[in-house]
C-alpha cells in the first residue's frame, strides 16, 4: 500500500506544472493585454502628432495657424502626459514580458518630437506657454534619485494641476539610448549624470529639489 | 532587481507542488484516514515516563498513563535528578500503583539518556514514551498497536493536542498541532513520517535496539530516533484516531525557546545524516532534502524579505526627506491605487488556497477529536504565526554555531 502511494511525488509534479503553466500562461495574457493597451493609445497619439504634422505642412511654412497650433499642441502634451502615467502604473506591475520598456521608448520618441514641435512653435507664434520638460534616469535608478524623482514628479503634477493650459508639461526618460532624446538633452546641455532635471523654457535648469511655488517662479 | 520575480515564482512553485501532493495524497485516502489496524495479538507495553522537575504534571499524567484501556506491563519514571517535589509525588504515586517504578538518576543526564537508561530496564515488546506533561488519551495505545503486526513498523505515532488553549498563544499551538498532525498522517501514505514526537510515541523495542536508542547529543532525540529508524529501513506510522493531551508553552519567551531547541535538532540530523542524502529511498529523497529545502527557503525568504523592508524603509525615509525639503504633499489618493502584477493574483490564489486546506484539515480533525477554533485566528496563524519561523531558524543557525546547545 505505501509503496504504490509515492506515485503521488510525480504526479503532483505533473499537475503543479501544468497549473503553474496555465497560471504563467494567464500572466503573460495579462501583461501581453496591457502592453496592447499602452500600445494602442501610443498609435491614437502617434496619428494624433502626424496629424498635426501634417496639417502644418499643407498649411505652408509661411503661414502658421498659431491659435490651432497651440490649442492642438496643448491638447496632445496633455494626453500623452496620462497616457504616460498609465504606462508608469503598469510598468510598475510588469514581471514575466519586459515589453513594455519598448512602449517607453516609443513614447520617448514620441516626447522628443512634442518638446521639438513645443520649441518650434514657442518661437514661431511667440506663444506665451511654457514647456517644462522633466527628464529623467530610467535604467536602474539609486534608491536616493528614485526617492527625488518621486518628489519632483509629485511637484511637477501639483503644477500642471494648477497652471493646467499654461504649461506644457513632457516627462521622458533621459538614458534610454535614444538618438532624438540625446540630441534634445545635448542642445540644451543636459547630461545623464545630472538627472533628474527640470528644464523650463529650454533655458532654466533645475537639479536641486524646489518647491512648486519656487518653480513656479521661473515660468 | 530582475531576479526577484522568477525567485518569488519559484517560491511558489514550490508552495504549489506541496500543496497539490497533501491534496493528492488526501483525496486518495480520505475514507481511511482515521482507521486503524485491529489486531489480536496481545502485546506487552512499557512506558517511559522521563521527568525533570515537574512536580506540576507528573500525577496527573501518570494517572491518565493508568487509566489507559489496554493492559500495562510497567510505568518506568526516570527522575532526571529533579530539584522540585516530583521525587516525592513519585513515591506517594508508586504506594499506589504497583506497576510504576521509578529510576532515579545520580545526576541530571538529559532526556535522551535518561530513555535509554530507561529502555534497559523495560521488559516489554513495545515501549510508549511519554512526556511527563503529556496525557495520553484512553484509546491511545489500544488504538496504536495494530501498526505493529507489520513487522517492519518501528514506532507509531498519534495528534498531539493542546491542552492549555487558553491564551491566545495556546490557541495558535492548537491549530498549529492539529495541521502537523493531519499532514503528519498524509506523510505516512508516502513513508515519510519524519517525526514521532516526544509527548507519545510507541515503540517497537527491537527496533529501538537496532539504532541503539536515543542520541544524547542531539537537542531533540524524538526527531533524531525517527531519522535514525527510517535512515535503518524502519517503517514510521501514524494513528489519527486517537491523541495525547500535551503542555504548550504559554509564554513567546518558552514558545520561542522551543522552537530554536526544535530547529537546532533539526540542524543536527541534516548534519549527522548528510551522507545519505541521495540515498537510502525516501529518507534521503524525501525527508532530508525536505529538511534542506525548507530550512534554505526559509532564510533566502527572510534574507530577500529584510532586503526589500531595508529598501522601503530607506526609500521612504528618503522621500519624506525631499517631499519636507520640496514642501509638497507626503501621501496623495493615488498612491493607494495598486495596479496588481501577475505575482500578486498567484500570492492571493495560493494564500487561499492553502486557507482552504488548513480549513479542511481543521473541520475534518474538529469532527474527530472535538476541538474548535476561532476562524479569526487562522489567518492571524498563516499570516503571522508562521512568518516567525525563518527569523527563529536564523537564530537556530546562529546559536549552533556559537555552541549554545543547552536546552533547560
Amino acid at each position: 500500500m505505501l509503496t504504490s502511494q509515492k506515485h503521488v511525488f510525480w504526479q503532483a509534479l505533473i499537475v503543479t506544472v501544468l497549473l503553474f503553466g496555465a497560471g504563467i500562461f494567464m500572466g503573460i495574457i495579462l501583461e501581453n493585454w496591457r502592453v496592447n493597451r499602452v500600445d494602442y493609445l501610443y498609435r491614437q497619439s502617434e496619428i494624433l502628432l502626424l496629424d498635426l504634422r501634417a496639417h502644418g505642412e499643407i498649411a505652408g511654412s509661411t503661414y502658421i495657424d498659431c491659435e490651432t497650433s497651440i490649442a492642438q499642441n496643448l491638447v496632445f502634451a496633455d494626453r500623452v502626459f496620462s497616457e504616460a502615467e498609465t504606462l508608469a502604473k503598469y510598468e510598475g506591475a510588469e514581471r514575466l514580458s519586459g515589453e513594455l520598456e519598448l512602449e517607453h521608448k516609443k513614447y520617448d520618441v514620441l516626447r522628443a518630437l512634442l518638446w521639438s514641435r513645443s520649441i518650434e512653435l514657442r518661437k514661431k507664434c511667440k506663444a506665451d506657454f511654457h514647456n517644462v520638460v522633466y527628464i529623467y534616469d530610467y535604467d536602474e535608478p539609486t534608491l536616493e534619485i528614485v526617492a527625488k524623482q518621486g518628489v519632483f514628479s509629485r511637484i511637477l503634477s501639483e503644477l500642471k494641476e494648477k497652471r493646467g493650459g499654461d504649461i506644457v508639461l513632457i516627462p521622458m526618460a533621459g538614458d534610454n539610448n535614444l538618438s532624438s532624446v540625446s540630441l534634445m538633452m545635448e542642445l540644451y546641455n543636459v547630461s545623464e549624470e545630472e538627472l533628474p532635471v527640470i528644464l523650463i523654457d529650454e533655458g532654466v535648469k533645475i537639479t536641486e529639489l524646489q518647491s512648486s511655488e519656487e518653480i513656479e517662479e521661473f515660468l | 532587481m530582475r531576479l526577484l520575480p522568477y525567485v518569488y515564482l519559484a517560491y511558489m512553485f514550490l508552495s504549489l507542488y506541496f500543496l497539490m501532493m497533501f491534496l493528492m495524497i488526501y483525496l486518495r485516502n480520505m475514507k481511511k484516514m482515521f482507521s486503524y489496524p485491529e489486531t489480536k495479538k496481545k502485546y506487552s507495553v512499557s512506558f517511559l515516563v522521563p521527568a525533570w522537575n515537574e512536580q506540576d504534571t507528573i500525577e496527573n499524567s501518570i494517572k491518565d498513563i493508568e487509566n489507559i484501556d489496554y493492559e500495562i506491563n510497567e510505568i518506568i519514571v526516570i527522575n532526571d535528578k529533579s530539584s522540585d517535589k516530583t521525587p516525592e509525588i513519585l513515591k506517594r504515586l508508586a504506594k499506589n500503583y504497583p506497576n510504576l517504578r521509578i529510576i532515579n538518576n545520580e545526576k541530571n543526564l538529559g532526556k535522551a539518556e535518561s530513555l535509554n537508561r530507561g529502555l534497559k530496564f523495560a521488559k516489554s515488546e513495545l515501549i510508549a514514551v511519554v512526556d511527563a506533561d503529556s496525557y495520553p488519551v484512553a484509546d491511545s495505545i489500544k488504538k496504536m498497536v495494530g501498526f505493529f503486526d507489520d513487522e517492519k513498523v518501528g514506532v507509531v505515532t498519534c495528534p498531539v493536542l493542546v491542552r492549555n488553549r487558553d491564551k491566545f498563544i495556546g490557541k495558535l499551538q492548537a491549530i498549529e498541532y492539529q495541521i502537523i498532525s493531519f499532514s503528519r498522517k498524509l506523510l505516512d501514505y508516502v513513508d515519510a513520517i519524519y517525526v514521532t514526537p516526544g509527548p507519545l510515541a510507541l515503540y517497537r523495542k527491537r527496533a529501538l535496539e537496532d539504532v541503539g536508542g536515543f542520541d544524547k547529543r542531539n537537542m531533540t532525540e524524538d526527531i533524531e530516533v525517527t531519522w535514525n529508524l527510517a535512515h535503518n529501513r524502519w517503517r514510521r506510522r501514524m494513528c489519527l484516531s486517537t491523541g495525547v493531551f500535551s503542555t504548550a508553552p504559554e509564554k513567546f519567551r518558552g514558545w520561542f525557546r522551543q522552537r530554536i531547541r526544535w530547529n537546532i535538532g533539526g540542524l543536527q540530523c541534516i548534519y549527522k545524516y548528510r551522507k545519505s542524502l541521495f540515498k537510502e529511498g525516501i529518507f534521503g529523497w524525501f525527508i532530508i532534502p525536505l529538511f534542506i529545502l525548507s530550512t534554505f527557503l526559509g532564510l533566502v525568504g527572510l534574507a530577500i524579505f529584510s532586503y526589500l523592508l531595508t529598501r522601503r524603509t530607506i526609500s521612504n525615509f528618503l522621500y519624506t526627506k525631499y517631499s519636507i525639503v520640496a514642501n509638497t504633499s507626503l501621501i496623495v489618493l493615488e498612491d493607494f491605487y495598486i495596479t496588481p502584477s501577475i505575482l500578486n493574483y498567484f500570492g492571493v490564489i495560493l494564500f487561499i488556497f492553502g486557507l482552504i486546506l488548513t480549513l479542511i484539515m481543521l473541520s475534518i480533525l474538529k469532527e474527530k477529536v472535538f476541538v474548535r477554533e476561532n476562524l479569526l485566528n487562522i489567518p492571524f496563524f498563516m499570516l503571522i504565526y508562521l512568518s516567525f519561523y525563518p527569523i527563529i531558524m536564523l537564530i537556530s543557525i546562529g546559536d549552533m554555531i556559537v555552541g549554545k546547545r543547552t536546552w533547560r
